[in-house]
This record gives C-alpha cells, sequence and structure tokens, in this order.
C-alpha cells in the first residue's frame, strides 16, 4: 500500500523542514515535496531531507503545484494520494482518519473539513468559507462544508480521473466540480488547522483579496 | 426589415460562441458545465437579440431607467470592445495554461530519475511486504 502525501511550498523554507519531519513522524515516508517557484531555499530544505522534491520553475499557483505532485503520485503507483499544506497549518494527525474511508469504505475523494470544526476556526474565516461554499455550490452544483480546504485524499482511481486546468486558488472548488461531473464517491472528516504565526502572516495565502481573485477567475471561466 | 452589416456580423459571431459552447458541452470537455453553458447562451444569445431587435433596447432602457437609446455606432463600439477584451483574456487565459503544463512537464522530466527509482523501491519494499505476509 503506498500512500505519497503531495505538500506544495511557496516561500515556506522556514517551515517545510519541520512540516516533513511531522508528516513522517506520523509513518508517512513517501513523501512529495512540489516547489511552485520559490523565491527562497524551499526546494533546497525539501530536497534535504530525503523527500521527492520536484521544482517548478516558474510560479504558477497553488492548483498546478498540487496537480504536479497528484500527477507524480500516479507516476509512484500510488494507492492513496494525500494534499497537505506546506505552511505548517494542516495537523498530520488528521492523515489517519482522512484516508480511512479510502481504504476502508471504497471511498473516491475524502475532503478535510475545517468547518466541522469550528470551535478552532476564526469568526471571520468562518464567513469567509461559508460563502466560498455558497459559491462553489452555486457554479459546481455540489455544496460541501469545506471547500476551499487543502487536506484531502484521493483513491488512485480518482487521481487519474481528476483534471482540471485551474492553477490558482480556484482549483479546489473545481476539485468540488470534478467530484460532481465524474460521480465520485466522497466524504468529509474533520480536520484541525494550527494557525501559526507563519501560516497567518504570509502575503500569497487564500485571504480577503485572493478570495475576489478567485471568484473573479470562477465567473470567468463560466463565460469564456 | 432592413438588415445592417453590424447584425449579421454580430449575429455570425454569437452563433459561432454559442455553437461552441453547445459542442464543448456535448462532448463534455474539461471546464464545462450546465451553468457554463448557460450563461454562455445568455451572454452571447442577448447580444444577437440587440442586434436584431435593437428596438429592444427602448424596452431595456425603461426597465433600467435611462431615458436615452442606444446609439447604435456607441453600442457596436462597446461590442467591438467588449469582443476585443473577451478574445484576448481568452487568449492570455490559454497562454497560461500552456505555460503551466510546460512547466510542470520540464519539472517531471527534471524529476524522471528519481521518480522512477522512488518507484521501483516502494514496488521492492511492498512485495516484500506482501511476501512475509503470505
Amino acid at each position: 500500500m503506498i500512500i505519497a502525501i503531495v505538500i506544495p511550498v511557496f516561500n515556506e523554507a522556514v517551515v517545510i523542514g519541520q512540516v516533513i519531519k511531522n508528516v513522517r513522524a506520523h509513518g508517512y515516508d513517501t513523501i512529495i515535496v512540489v516547489d511552485d517557484g520559490s523565491s527562497d531555499d524551499s526546494f533546497i530544505t525539501a530536497a534535504a531531507h530525503d523527500v521527492l522534491a520536484i521544482r517548478l520553475r516558474v510560479n504558477r499557483g497553488k492548483g498546478a503545484a498540487v496537480k504536479t505532485g497528484i500527477m507524480a503520485a500516479n507516476l509512484l503507483d500510488a494507492d492513496v494520494v494525500v494534499t497537505f499544506d506546506g505552511d505548517g497549518q494542516h495537523d498530520p494527525a488528521d492523515i489517519e482518519p482522512l484516508i480511512r474511508p479510502i481504504l476502508e469504505d471504497n471511498i473516491d475523494v475524502v475532503l478535510g473539513s475545517r468547518l466541522l470544526n469550528r470551535e478552532e476556526m476564526p469568526f471571520i474565516k468562518m464567513i469567509a468559507n461559508s460563502i466560498g461554499n455558497f459559491i462553489t455550490w452555486l457554479f459546481y452544483g455540489l455544496l460541501v462544508s469545506d471547500s476551499q480546504s487543502g487536506l484531502r485524499a484521493y483513491s488512485r482511481f480518482a487521481a487519474l480521473i481528476i483534471d482540471t486546468k485551474a492553477d490558482k486558488y480556484e482549483y479546489d472548488s473545481k476539485v468540488i466540480r470534478e467530484i460532481k461531473n465524474n460521480r465520485l464517491n466522497f466524504s468529509e472528516v474533520p480536520v484541525h488547522t494550527l494557525y501559526t504565526e507563519h501560516s497567518s502572516n504570509k502575503p500569497h495565502k487564500q485571504g480577503f483579496t485572493n478570495g475576489i481573485i478567485t471568484l473573479g477567475r470562477m465567473v470567468w471561466n463560466l463565460i469564456a | 426589415m432592413n438588415v445592417h452589416l453590424y447584425q449579421i456580423i454580430i449575429v455570425g459571431i454569437s452563433s459561432v460562441m454559442m455553437y461552441l459552447g453547445i459542442k464543448e458541452f456535448a462532448k463534455r470537455e474539461a471546464g464545462q458545465t450546465v451553468l457554463k453553458l448557460i450563461v454562455r447562451l445568455m451572454v452571447w444569445g442577448g447580444m444577437s437579440l440587440f442586434a436584431v431587435y435593437p428596438d429592444f433596447t427602448l424596452v431595456l432602457a425603461k426597465v433600467i431607467g435611462v431615458v436615452d437609446n442606444f446609439n447604435a455606432v456607441v453600442m457596436m463600439g462597446f461590442l467591438m470592445v467588449f469582443l476585443l477584451i473577451f478574445k484576448l483574456l481568452s487568449a492570455i487565459e490559454k497562454i497560461e495554461q500552456n505555460i503551466s503544463e510546460i512547466t510542470r512537464k520540464e519539472a517531471l522530466n527534471e524529476a524522471h530519475d528519481r521518480i522512477e527509482a522512488l518507484r521501483l523501491e516502494l514496488k521492492d519494499r511492498n512485495q516484500g511486504t506482501e511476501g512475509r505476509e503470505g
């Protein structure tokens, strides 16, 4: 059984080493780190931790990095692919409950949901995520409790069949569309979010401005 | 009823765009959804409607509260600018997607040997585990 953990990073040199150590400490040693054209030492740091480090020479966005990692996992014949943010906001302890429905119940996609753990989420983020969920439902017809979560698990079938051209943050919503279009089985499990100083302060996170840009891209994709 | 050249051009372009939308949806190409098809038909169908029945703008003007009718030249100008922006943004998006695809292929090619070595290592490890379990 090969469980591949895909970690997209963009300028996360400060934390990526610790993230890799934490994931490995939970028993997952097939780790794929995709550096999305970082200007810092993210790639070198990741490669030094004995993982499969892949470098996109140009910054293409989180979606492009995740898609690259999933393709690499497919080349490794991974049975389960887990996507895990590289900024340290995900808890590796959540991986086990995340992959269990795939291993035991033949579920295709498991979505980690921060909103099922509401007490941990700041109110403003809860509102923003609810709006994101509503827009995703409006555009793609599938209502989920956390359409923007990066912590997800895919069966081999789902990892092979899901295909989207989205490069940026709208990738997460497009995966929801792919679940509906391909009639994949999915479930949601509550996950923890570690709101560290690093993850809260990074300039390229999915904040208000990026949220508006993501919405604009989704609207544009509807008419273009 | 007099048919003007701009009406033929707009209806022609709109028909092509609507045909492409329906074709892409029918072929179930990536990214094609019912909502996208509906929006596409509304945008381009709306343009055809205004072109074929310019008087419809009077109804619209009354509904939205604009007193004056649209000047045909100004409307044509807006339509042309809209079309240009639409095509330009579509072309930019296509180029962006191509850049991502090239970047991804280059990255995976560069990592090919490491991926293959890891794949064999994982395969050996799996076979060893299955052998011990058997």
